[in-house]
């Protein structure tokens, strides 16, 4: 049957250096999956938190290493592949360049803020935010069984970490099935852990199970995108699909442009671009407060890098085929999240509301096409998380009756009990809104003027809507600082519970960072600019 | 037409027929044998495109593994098997379930069949083999084959973290 000699067998070509970073956090997930096996169940919390801490920030050393590459060996650049010797032709999994660097040390950063407001306790034995038994039916005898028998949810952690670890590959990926992988590996621990809320368990589990169904369907639309454009092209590699596109109309011309948008909509998905942002309100509210955090900033940050090695190396050549419809998605984003979150009573609803927003400014400047465009995304990922990390965790601190007030209404004269917290949360609310001195103006003027510099006259466009929305959600920001310093508290006032230090840690340093990247943006911006030019 | 075109033909709709039952019956049981029925003839049709290994795997892990999970889940949960008419989908959502499931089919085969009607592959001397899978797998394919492994692993952990029972020692109270 088989005409074709096969080929020698070539082996592909691995620098274990530059994959180090990923190695690293994968090798920490591994091992705690053993403390989760054999540790005592007293310390399993202390040992799984500091070995994810410490494995994150080796993971940080290893991202800076390959980046500064010491040595001069030249670690950035094509790896885990090959040059196949007869036809020229490369094939490399893993893209190590400036966007999947930075991407892979932001992220890294952003997880060890999300793994310390996970690890908040109150006192407990367990993290506080995590229930004992997911699977069983709130308020039922089994589940009060598990929290009297004291079983702990410490598997968390191993799975945040292997949540982080598809995070890193994701924008790393240089071709579409490993793309489709790493959205896997990412997506499956996100599923689980929204589901584990201790309190309002029925929210949580349906959280859970709306995130996972629609997020199957996206996986389904992205993969079913990957086999149309392989048969476009003949390959899932993004070199080759920007050639195929260059070198001219094909048999298989039609395949394209579907293959283009069904692979934009798994993408767009992830990151909840309007019309694909139903299940970000609902996962974002049902989800353990930290968890909600952890994703706002993570998987934000790692799917926006690789929509824009998607955009900027796969189809790229491809623009005016799906431009016109992601510039569509964008104005739909900016105006459906600003407007609806105007209308929320919730307060994690409103923040799910303004990273929809948040979303669509992004996306502003990933239209910009050029390296300035890159940068100031990379730039806003950055500001962008460490703000959310933060507000998150101070939601998180608001409580009645031992469970999160959530509701706006509860917030009302925070500020004059709790001046420090609210105080903080006010300026993380600036931030969002994009008041000068905070990063969230220079992040904002960033994508904006690069989409008026090099965007023509869609740029201009979008950048004035992009504008408009921001003033808009200017006044959902402003009615929140209004209600906690400016109205009574109700009697059955809400209090602030007193976090631990690695809580206050992970606050205090996203607020501090926004607060930096607004007074001094320069060194930040100097580095994102820098790291913005993709390798082929 | 060749007794290869007429085998594919049989095959094929017998996929597409058992697909269809497996969707409209009321029965959750008879879904998943018909969905068994579907895979399997589905992996028929890869032995008749010439693809032994492609229909091989499709008869290990679908009809194998995946249908036989659905079975087990069925019967570890309890679930009541017969049809129920206090949970039936309302007739509006089965309308728009067909009409969105048909415009789907219409616009994949709209795009798809001018592209592919005259496309000539000769199943006798195939392209890829068994032994150039392999090879892709292992060479170029070996990455996210191995992050594959991490994916199961972490099915495996969120399965344990999700459904862990702790169960009541003899003579204590609920």
């Amino acid at each position: 049957m088989t005409a074709v000699a096969p080929a020698a067998f070539q082996q592909s070509n691995v620098d274990y250096v530059a994959i180090l970073p990923m190695l690293i956090v994968a090798s920490a997930a591994l091992v705690g999956v053993l403390v989760e096996a054999f540790a005592p169940r007293r310390r399993r919390h202390v040992i799984q938190v500091s070995l994810a801490v410490v494995g994150l920030l080796a993971a940080f050393a290893a991202v800076v290493w390959v980046a500064v590459d010491p040595n001069k060996v030249g670690h950035k650049g094509l790896t885990m592949g090959f040059t196949d010797g007869t036809t020229n032709h490369s094939v490399f999994a893993l893209a190590i360049d400036g966007p999947a660097l930075f991407m892979q040390g932001s992220i890294v950063l952003m997880g060890v803020l999300g793994i310390l407001t996970m690890a908040e306790r109150f006192g407990g034995v367990g993290p506080d935010a995590f229930t004992p038994s997911g699977a069983s039916t709130p308020g039922s005898a089994s589940e009060s069984a598990a929290a009297r028998a004291g079983a702990l949810t410490s598997e968390v952690f191993p799975l945040t970490m292997f949540a982080i670890f598809g995070m890193m590959i994701f924008p790393t990926t240089n071709d579409l099935i490993g793309m489709f992988v790493a959205l896997e590996v990412l997506s499956l621990p996100l599923y689980i852990l929204s589901g584990l809320a201790r309190r309002r368990r029925l929210l949580s589990q349906e959280a859970s199970l709306k995130y996972f169904l629609l997020g199957a369907f996206s996986s389904a639309f992205f993969l079913f995108g990957t086999a149309l454009l392989y048969g476009y092209a003949g390959s899932v590699y993004f070199g080759d699909l920007s050639k195929a596109v260059a070198t001219g109309p094909l048999a298989m011309n039609g395949l394209l442009l579907p293959g283009a948008f069904l692979v934009f909509v798994g993408l767009l998905f992830k990151v909840g671009a309007v019309p694909f942002h139903a299940w970000t309100p609902d996962v974002y509210q049902g989800a353990p407060t930290p968890v909600t955090g952890f994703m706002a900033a993570c998987t934000k940050a790692a799917a926006f890098g690789a929509i824009l090695r998607l955009a900027y190396v796969g189809l790229d050549t491809a623009r005016w085929e799906w431009t016109n419809a992601v510039v569509i998605v964008a104005i739909l984003t900016m105006v459906v999240g600003s407007v609806l979150s105007v209308t929320q009573t919730d307060m994690k609803r409103l923040l799910a509301y303004s990273s929809i927003a948040h979303a669509g400014f992004i996306l502003v400047g990933v239209l910009a096409f050029d390296r300035k465009g890159v940068g100031a995304v990379l730039f806003y990922l950055v500001a962008y998380g460490f703000s959310t990390i933060a507000a998150f965790g101070i939601v998180s601190l608001v409580r009645q009756n031992g469970g999160e007030a959530t509701h706006l209404s509860q917030w009302a004269g925070l500020g004059k009990r709790y001046p420090l917290t609210a105080g903080a949360f006010a300026f993380l609310m600036l931030a969002f809104a994009g008041i000068p001195l905070t990063s969230g103006f220079v992040s904002k003027f960033g994508v904006f003027s690069a989409a008026i510099g090099t965007g023509g006259a869609t740029g201009t466009t979008l950048a004035v809507i992009g504008v408009v929305c921001s003033a808009i959600t200017v006044f959902v920001y402003a009615r929140v600082i209004v209600l906690m310093f400016f109205s009574d508290a109700p009697d059955d006032a809400v209090e602030v519970v007193t976090p631990s230090m690695a809580t206050t840690f992970s606050i205090a340093i996203g607020t501090l960072i926004t607060l930096a990247l607004g007074v001094l943006p320069s060194s930040l911006l100097d580095l994102a600019d820098r790291a913005s030019q993709f390798v082929r | 037409m060749t007794t290869r075109d007429l085998v594919f033909v049989v095959v094929g709709t017998i996929t597409a027929v058992s697909a269809l039952l497996a969707v409209t019956t009321r029965h959750v049981v008879h879904a998943a044998l018909w969905l068994l029925v579907s895979l399997g003839s589905l992996a028929g049709c890869y032995l008749v495109l010439g693809q032994e290994l492609v229909g091989l795997v499709q008869l290990l892990v679908y009809v194998g593994a995946i249908v036989v999970l659905v079975l087990f889940a069925l019967m570890l949960t309890r679930a009541p098997i017969g049809p129920q008419s206090e949970i039936s989908t309302p007739a509006w959502q089965r309308a728009l379930a067909v009409v969105l499931g048909g415009a789907t089919s219409a616009l994949l085969a709209a795009l798809l069949l001018p592209l592919l009607a005259s496309a000539q592959v000769d199943l006798d001397r195939p392209e890829t083999g068994t032994t150039q899978i392999a090879q892709a797998v292992f060479g170029t394919w070996v990455w996210p084959f191995e992050l594959l492994s991490v994916l199961l692993l972490v099915a495996l952990i969120g399965a344990f973290a999700v459904s862990r029972l702790v169960l009541h020692r003899e003579g204590e109270a609920a």
